[in-house]
């Protein structure tokens, strides 16, 4: 079964980052049917991501949430832009995973905000940021201004988005990540 | 089984005083708190090795030799031992010099340390950090056990004829654990070897320890050491008591709160709870105790952080009193009680490994 975890870091309640997740999640579900759906609220872990920060690792639901993220097929990520890039929670939610643990997943890059002119915010923030991860970001992001919750448009780019990452996860599902516990590396090799 | 205290030797100031010791002070607490270990009946003291601020446990040698000299049964060792900053050679030549000054009473720890300037300090790459702490280890067990050694390798210069001075004494080189968070080559290096590991199981979730050593126990008995409940666990933990469990919770609080590692990070309560962490009365830390064989297996060494985050000499004195006629003497019975008889009660530390020997040339001669 496909697994589509959806981690959205709008701060207000109800919150337009929310909005914008939830219908990414709907159209990604049309076209991967039975997907069972994860939702990551990040304000809800915001003190459990500020103690990971601070002791090394997460406790209680984060650590749920981080093992979810790291046995999906498929993420869409949502951030409000807060000085002109992905908010400060957003970024640390990443910046607790360990190594590796995005690598090969496909990741649809979304992105709220009050006026249009951040629009490049998924490109030159959120893109280079799952880059680095060597997570899979699809081609199209979808970047919602506060006016475009009024344009057709907006639902064409989700669309295409969520067809992009059903293509994506159909075509070349996730490599199973390896679990360095159960398939030890025996001492010899490490010896050289 | 062996009970005893590890200490990081940070010289943090007491958040209820605001006043930092100097750096003679802490080293000289440092001994004390040693000295104390032994006089309430404990077995092991060890000492962690740092070279940055605010740290005073560079040059563990000295200290432990200094500690040798004013005591005469505790146990001597290392939490950790940089095997990837210093040079092996040196590590075997100062470690053998200790072991015959106090007569046997030392072994080592080996870790690779996490302070990210430390390696380039020494001319090492923290991102060499395995591959330094396989390549020196390796080298460091031929220097104790081979007296001429010609050896090449990829971190130090070659050495042609080098022997290793003082020899180890008895020709018995110190017994080493291997401790690592969460890196399962560090579990493989120890089962692979034989040699104990030590899971630090402080400020970490209990599924660390659990995972690393259920790793090393079931490697040791692949490579043919033994069953892997006879593999040799030493275990962290971290501790502060008061008689009433209120009073220990409330005197803890300002020291946890501004700790350094966890500090200013989760409560006092969500840490207790997540981590080993107790903090309570003797009989919690008693219980708690005796609950980590349920996910480590019996274990042959516990030891105690119980001198970090600022408190002052006096109240980890006090820490050990309780420890040493309160807690240890109920935690020897019950873990001994609950312990198969195959399995070990100690780490096989120099007397043991003489009794061995001089039990086998017995058989030897009865056989001849």
């Amino acid at each position: 079964m496909t697994r589509l975890v959806v981690v959205s870091a709008g701060l207000s309640n109800p919150s337009s980052t929310r909005l914008l997740a939830d219908r990414l999640t709907t159209a990604a579900l049309d076209r991967l049917p039975g997907a069972e759906v994860t939702h990551v609220e990040l304000r809800d872990l915001a003190h459990a991501i500020a103690d990971n920060l601070l002791t090394g690792f997460p406790s209680g639901e984060l650590a749920e949430a981080v093992a979810a993220v790291a046995q999906a097929d498929a993420l869409v990520v949502v951030t409000p832009v807060f000085s002109a890039s992905y908010s400060g929670l957003f970024k640390s939610f990443f910046d607790v995973l360990d190594p590796g643990t995005l690598e090969g997943t496909p990741v649809l890059l979304a992105a709220t905000a009050g006026t249009p002119r951040h629009s490049l915010v998924l490109d030159h923030a959120l893109r280079p940021l799952f880059s680095y991860l060597r997570a899979v970001p699809v081609p199209t992001g979808v970047f919602a201004a506060a006016e475009d919750f009024a344009s057709p448009e907006l639902a064409a780019r989700v669309e295409r988005a969520a067809g992009e990452l059903a293509d994506a996860v159909t075509r070349r599902p996730r490599p199973h990540a390896v679990d360095p516990f159960a398939d030890v590396t025996p001492f010899a090799e490490l010896l050289g | 089984m062996q009970f005893g205290i590890f200490s990081v030797g940070d010289l943090t100031a007491d958040p209820t005083t605001g006043r930092t010791p100097t750096e003679q002070e802490r080293i000289k607490a440092t001994v004390a708190i040693a000295k104390k270990a032994e006089e309430v009946g404990l077995d092991v003291f060890a000492t962690g090795e740092h070279h940055n601020e605010p740290f005073i446990s560079s040059n563990p040698t000295a200290t432990l030799a200094y500690i040798g000299a004013q005591t005469s049964t505790l146990q001597l060792s290392t939490a950790t031992t940089l095997i990837t900053t210093t040079d092996p050679v040196l590590i075997a030549e100062d470690y053998a010099k200790v072991q015959h000054l106090v007569d046997g009473r030392l072994d080592l720890m080996m870790g690779r340390g996490n302070t990210g300037p430390v390696y380039p300090w020494f001319g090492k790459d923290i991102r060499q950090g395995i591959p330094l702490a396989v390549e020196n280890y390796a080298l460091l067990r031929r220097l104790w056990r081979e007296h001429t050694v010609d050896w090449e390798g990829r971190f130090r210069s070659p050495l042609q004829g080098y022997t290793s001075t003082p020899r180890p004494l008895d020709d018995v080189p110190p017994f080493v654990w291997h401790g690592s968070i969460r890196s399962p080559e560090i579990a493989e290096q120890a089962a692979y070897y034989g040699d104990g590991f030590f899971h630090n199981h402080i400020f970490w979730p209990p599924s660390h320890t659990a995972r690393m050593v259920a790793l090393y126990r079931q490697r040791f008995e692949h490579y043919g050491h033994g069953s892997a409940d006879q593999a040799i666990v030493g275990l962290g933990g971290q501790v502060f008591m008061r008689k009433r469990s209120q009073d220990a919770v409330a005197e803890f609080r300002p020291y946890f709160d501004n700790a350094p590692v966890y500090g200013h990070g989760p409560s006092l309560e969500d840490f207790t709870s997540q981590t080993p962490l107790t903090v309570g009365s003797p009989q919690q830390v008693i219980e708690r105790t005796l609950g980590f064989r349920e996910y480590a297996g019996d274990y042959q060494r516990q030891l105690f952080l119980i001198d970090h985050a600022g408190l002052p000499l006096k109240t980890v004195l006090e820490q050990l009193d309780l420890l040493g006629e309160e807690v240890v003497p109920v935690l020897r019975r019950e873990f001994e009680a609950l312990r198969p008889a195959h399995v070990p009660s100690d780490p096989p530390l120099h007397p043991a490994v003489l009794a061995q020997r001089a039990a086998a040339q017995q058989d030897e001669e009865a056989v001849a």
